[in-house]
Order: C-alpha cells, then structure tokens, then sequence
C-alpha cells in the first residue's frame, strides 16, 4: 500500500476527518497506476472494465460470426493476391500454345487449367486481384481525401462551399456513372491503371461528401464542441481533434462498402476494355471473351473470374455490415 | 409550388447545359482524330477536309472550330432537336436513339415493374416477421444480389440456361437472345426474350427494394401511432397494411427514382450481353467502336430522363404526404 499524493481538487481532496479516503485506504498499487496516469490500460481495476469505444467495437465485431467468416475469407484473399503472384513472377503471362484450354482440377501444373493462350488461369485469377484490390483501396482511400475534406469543412463551414458541393453532388447523381468514367477515361487518353483509379475517386467521392457534410452539420452544433471553442480552439483543431473522431462510425461502413462497389465498376470497366489493357489480367478483362467460352464449352473460363468477383463483393459487404453494426449497435 | 416547380425546371436545364457542357468538352479533347491522314497516303488532304467538313468539325474555309465554338453549335443543334451524326452508323444519333429507345423502355419497365412488383411485398413481409426464417432468407438472399453486379448476374444466367441446361427443354438458346424475331408483332416470342435480361436488371432492385423496404416498415412499426392502434385493438392486418404501410411506402417513390439511372447503368452492359437492341447496347457498341457522339447523346438522354424522373419523384411526394410542404 503506497501513499496517494492528495489530489489537488476534487471531492477526495484532503478527505473529510473521519471518514476514510476512498484514495488512500483501499487503493492497490495497478489503481493508484490507473488513476494517475489514464493511459495505462485499466482492465485490472476492480469492477466493470473501461473499455473504449474502438475497442468495444472490435470486440462485437468478432462476436458476430458472419461478419468475422467474410474478414477471415477476404483475409486469404488478400494474402493470396499479395503473396502468391511474388512466389510465381510472370508465371501469369507465359503462353503455351500446345496446351491452350486445359481442364480444370486434372494436374498440379495448372490446378485451374489455362486459358485460351495457354496462360495458367490460378496465376491469372491472382495477379486479377491485385487489380481489383488494388484499385478499390486506392479510390476509397480518393473517395475518403476528397469527399472526407471537401464533405468536413462543407458542413463545418456552410456558405458557398456548402451549396457547391450539393450542386455538384445533384450533377453527379443524374449521370449514368459508367459512361462517365469511360468518358473521361478516354479523354484522359490511353486506358491506364492510374487514370482508372483517379477517375472513379474524381466521380465518385460525392456520397462520403455528402454523408461527411450531414455529420459535420449535426456534430457542429453539440455543446463539447461549443465547449471547445469556448475554450479557445482553433478551427482547424475542432474539426480535426473534437468533430472527426465522433464523425468516422458511418464514414468507415461507407468506405468499407465503397470498395466493393469500386470493385464491381472496375470489374465492369474492365469486361468494357476501359481498364487495365489485355496482357496484364483482371476480373473485368477475363471476361470479356464470355460468349465465346460459353459458345466453346470452356465454361470455366467464365465461372472462375465471375466467382471470384461475387465472393470478394460479398465478403467485404459483409464486413462492411459487420462494422456498421459494430460501431452502432442501434441499427441492429 | 408552381414557384418551386419552376424553380426545379430550371435549374434542370441548368444542369444539362453544364453536364453536356463537361461531357462535350472531354469528347473533343480526347487523343485521336476523326479522320487520321497518316494512315493512308492514297487519300488526298482535300479530301480529308471535306470529310471533316461534312462532320461539322471545321468551317467552309478548312479551319477547324475551337473547342468552345464547336460546343456552341452543338448546343444550338440541341435546341433543334439535332445530336449530331455519328462516327459509326453515319446516321443522325437521334434516328439512333428513337430507334433504340422503345426497346430501351419496354425492358426497363419491365424490369422496375417486377423488381417493385417483388422487392415491395417481400420487404413488407420481412419487416412484419422480423427474425423469422423467411426474414432470414430475405436478408441472405438480398445481400447475394447486391454483391452481384448486373452483368455477371447476365453472364452467370447464360451460362445456366444456355450451357448448362442445353440437354434440357429449359435451354435458352443463343439465337433466343435479343429481338431476332417477331418483335412487337409476336408478343409470346417478345416475352421469352425479355426473361433473361429483365431477370438480370431486377435482381438487384429487387434486393435493394426489398432491404429499404423492410427498413422502413421497421422503423414506422415503432412509433407510438402504431402502439396506439395497436392498443386500441385494431387487427395486426389493419394496423400493418393501412397504418403503418402508408408511411412506410411513402419514401419508395423516391428510391425508384434514384434506381432509373441504375438501371440505365446497368442496361448498358446487359443489353449488350443479351444483345437487346436497346440505347444501352447502342452506348455499350458506342463504347467499344469509340462513337463519342452516340455516348454523348445516350448521356445526355439518361441526364435528361434522370432530371425529369427526379422531379416527378419530388412532385408526387408532394402529393403524397401533405405533410410536406416546398
């Protein structure tokens, strides 16, 4: 039992005669750490657990069992993609014109036999969810900078910004999202990985915007932000340091769910040839011969890429969904 | 209302002016001329330039318009009626269009009324038996159809149907697909024609409808009117269907709405996967051949049918709930 210091303020402080301090009784030594110093973990305190929200929301997520199946799945298949297609190097691009169209399941060369040019279809599959991965990361990661920004200090600040942002968003609402990207895609000229990138980010940052702007419109108005500014805080640290945190819950689902929408646009660019050109592989692109695989019996030419596509849109909604419950367990 | 609803009218057209403004721009910087001359030396450059003459892309003098010179003819075109030519067809893209769109609409309509037609009762259902099994299915069976884009569902639909099933009376040949025949004239051939694709554009609204749906049944059941009723000892029908549909149905009109463009979107690639001779397949081969004036007029048509539809949708929630007021 050491002493604890007299708090400065406070109820404790001093400690009526008499009665016992609650502080320097019956405190243990793991309290006594918890209490001056908040940053220690405090689980060893006596009674319920201050856990924290994040952390509370890892903890639902993995109690809910589809969710944590679809992270565990989406898991492999990001392990897959990254690891895989380094071990192999080019094996996704070596043609063998003697054994072209090679079954499924039959050898261990190609597990899920070649493709049209010989080429091995795993590898293929593989180096395809590079690409997608790859570009539903990054153009979320553009949804987040742009619409998170412009979306934060639209609501934050209202004005002309504020009426913009909304106009732009209506434009962008009434425009068939696919020939747009290809529309741009063209006039940027030559179809290349980052300019597919960059466009989807470019048209389609307005729904985290928007969902930004509503939180920062309700969140600037509670009084622990009030309270900051009467403090003194500086805008810039309000928004980054009071209103953002409280703001991300719905923002993360939205981003989450993005990447599989990002996903399935640039599988569908992809089968369109305005994606990353023919000799690199993606899902969009191994499709595009569809109706001549179908035409020639080569049926799993065109299940593999499309399943892969659904299994990968489907795990991460499902985690997205996994998370929105997480953080707001009163959407359930 | 008559101020709001010219209000909306205009900035409408405001929003077409500025979108074809920024589509028309990005066609006409984009890399590549029309009519190259480097690739065939037998080709006079006279020739050339009358052929670009006759495309509208230089003066009578040979000298070719500015970006902002030839964007303001093509409005003034616009205003006539007038897409321009396109690159491909050498026709009017407004022939290309009207030929086009009935096809167009006959499947889009076909698809919404059967996604609403589906996607409504089973959200409604859902949402009175929370939790049951068929909720359950529901739930499973809607997040499927989201994760499924329209033209993997159309890829996943050919191969069942004409791969798999080909031993079977099920098959659905690939001469089946598109109106190679009949036509309007033969409404029974019309209609097996229309299963497949109509079954690829639903399936998602139907997921979408159905989820929303539910949601929003959801949340007008806990209300205190509902409570109310609910103690009064009114039948749960009277209180389900009457009471709280009324409210719960109301925001659909808005969603269906928001799932024209969606369709249209998704009608670009399936029409070209079924070969439908609709403005998405016409947009989807625009694509492939790079007809910048086609995309452009398909474009500006979606925007167009999404600003009117928009409105429609505001309109007639309006009329809906008195309680809205603009």
């Amino acid at each position: 039992m050491a002493q604890v210091p007299p708090l400065p303020f406070g109820p404790a402080a001093g400690g009526l005669p008499g009665v016992p301090d609650q502080l320097s009784v019956e405190t243990t030594v793991d309290q006594e750490r918890a209490i001056v110093q908040p940053g220690v973990k405090s689980d060893e305190l006596a009674g319920a657990p201050e856990l924290g929200f994040w952390r509370l929301a890892v903890i639902r997520f993995f109690h809910h069992r589809v969710a944590t199946g679809a992270l565990l799945i989406l898991g492999v298949i990001v392990l897959a993609a990254v690891v895989v297609p380094v071990i192999t190097g080019n094996l996704y691009s070596i043609q063998d014109y003697r054994h072209p169209y090679k079954a499924p399941f039959q050898n261990l060369q190609h597990i899920l036999g070649t493709d049209d040019l010989g080429r091995d279809e795993l590898a293929r599959l593989l180096r395809g969810a590079r690409v997608s991965l790859m570009v539903g990361i990054l153009a979320v990661v553009g949804y987040l900078v742009i619409g998170g920004g412009l979306g934060a200090l639209a609501g934050y600040y209202g004005g002309w910004l504020d009426n913009a942002l909304m106009r732009f968003t209506d434009i962008i609402i009434s425009m068939p999202f696919l020939l747009v990207v290809i529309a741009v895609t063209a006039a940027t000229g030559g179809v290349r990985l980052s300019t597919v990138i960059i466009v989807i980010a470019a048209t389609g940052w307005f729904e985290i915007g928007r969902l930004m702007r509503a939180q920062f419109l309700v969140l600037r108005e509670q009084e622990f932000v009030q309270a900051a500014r009467a403090l003194g805080a500086s805008n810039t640290r309000i928004i980054l340091r009071h209103i953002l945190p409280n703001a991300l819950a719905p923002i993360i689902v939205s981003a989450t769910l993005g990447v599989s929408g990002i996903i399935l646009l640039e599988a569908a660019l992809g089968f369109l040839g305005y994606s990353i050109p023919p000799p690199e592989p993606s899902w969009g692109n191994m499709l595009q011969n569809f109706e001549e695989y179908l035409l020639s019996d080569h049926t799993y030419l065109v299940i593999f890429p499309a399943t892969a596509l659904v299994i990968t849109a489907l795990a991460i909604n499902l985690v997205g969904d996994g998370i929105r419950d997480a953080l707001d367990p009163r959407q359930r | 209302m008559t101020f709001y609803l010219v209000r909306r009218v205009a900035i409408g057209f405001f929003l077409l002016l500025l979108m074809s403004a920024i589509f028309f721009t990005l066609t006409r910087v984009t890399p590549g001329a029309p009519v190259s001359v480097g690739e065939n030396p037998r080709i006079h450059q006279e020739q050339v330039n009358r052929r670009l003459h006759s495309m509208g892309l230089t003066d009578p003098n040979g000298k070719p318009y500015t970006v902002p010179e030839s964007y303001v003819r093509y409005v003034v075109a616009l205003v006539h009626g007038n897409l321009g030519d396109s690159y491909q067809y050498n026709e009017p893209v407004t022939t290309l269009l009207m030929q086009r769109l009935p096809n167009s609409i006959l499947l889009l309509g076909a698809a919404l009324l059967v996604a609403l037609a589906i996607g409504i009762p089973l959200g409604i259902y859902a949402s009175t038996h929370q939790y049951s099994k068929a909720d359950m299915t529901t739930s499973i069976v809607s997040y499927i159809g989201v994760s499924i884009p329209s033209f993997v569902l159309g890829i996943y639909l050919l191969l069942i149907f004409a791969v798999f099933l080909k031993q079977t009376p099920l098959h659905w040949g690939f001469p089946l697909f598109g109106m190679h025949t009949g036509g309007v004239d033969d409404p029974v051939d019309l209609l097996v024609h229309m299963v497949l694709p109509v079954t690829a554009l639903a399936i998602l609204q139907i997921a979408i409808f159905s989820r929303f749906m539910r949601a929003s049944m959801l949340e007008v059941l806990h209300q205190d009117y509902i409570r109310t009723a609910r103690a009064k000892g009114l039948a749960v029908e009277r209180v389900n269907y009457k009471h709280a549909l009324r409210n719960a149905i109301l925001p659909i009109i808005t969603l269906v709405a928001i799932a024209i463009p969606q369709i249209v979107n998704g009608a670009i690639i399936t029409e070209g996967i079924f070969s439908w001779p609709g403005t998405g397949q016409l947009a989807f081969q625009a694509v492939v051949d790079r007809d910048y004036p086609v995309i452009l007029g398909v474009v500006m048509l979606v925007a167009a049918g999404t600003v009117f539809f928009n409105l429609i949708a505001d309109v007639l929630y309006a009329v809906a709930d008195p309680r809205i007021r603009y």
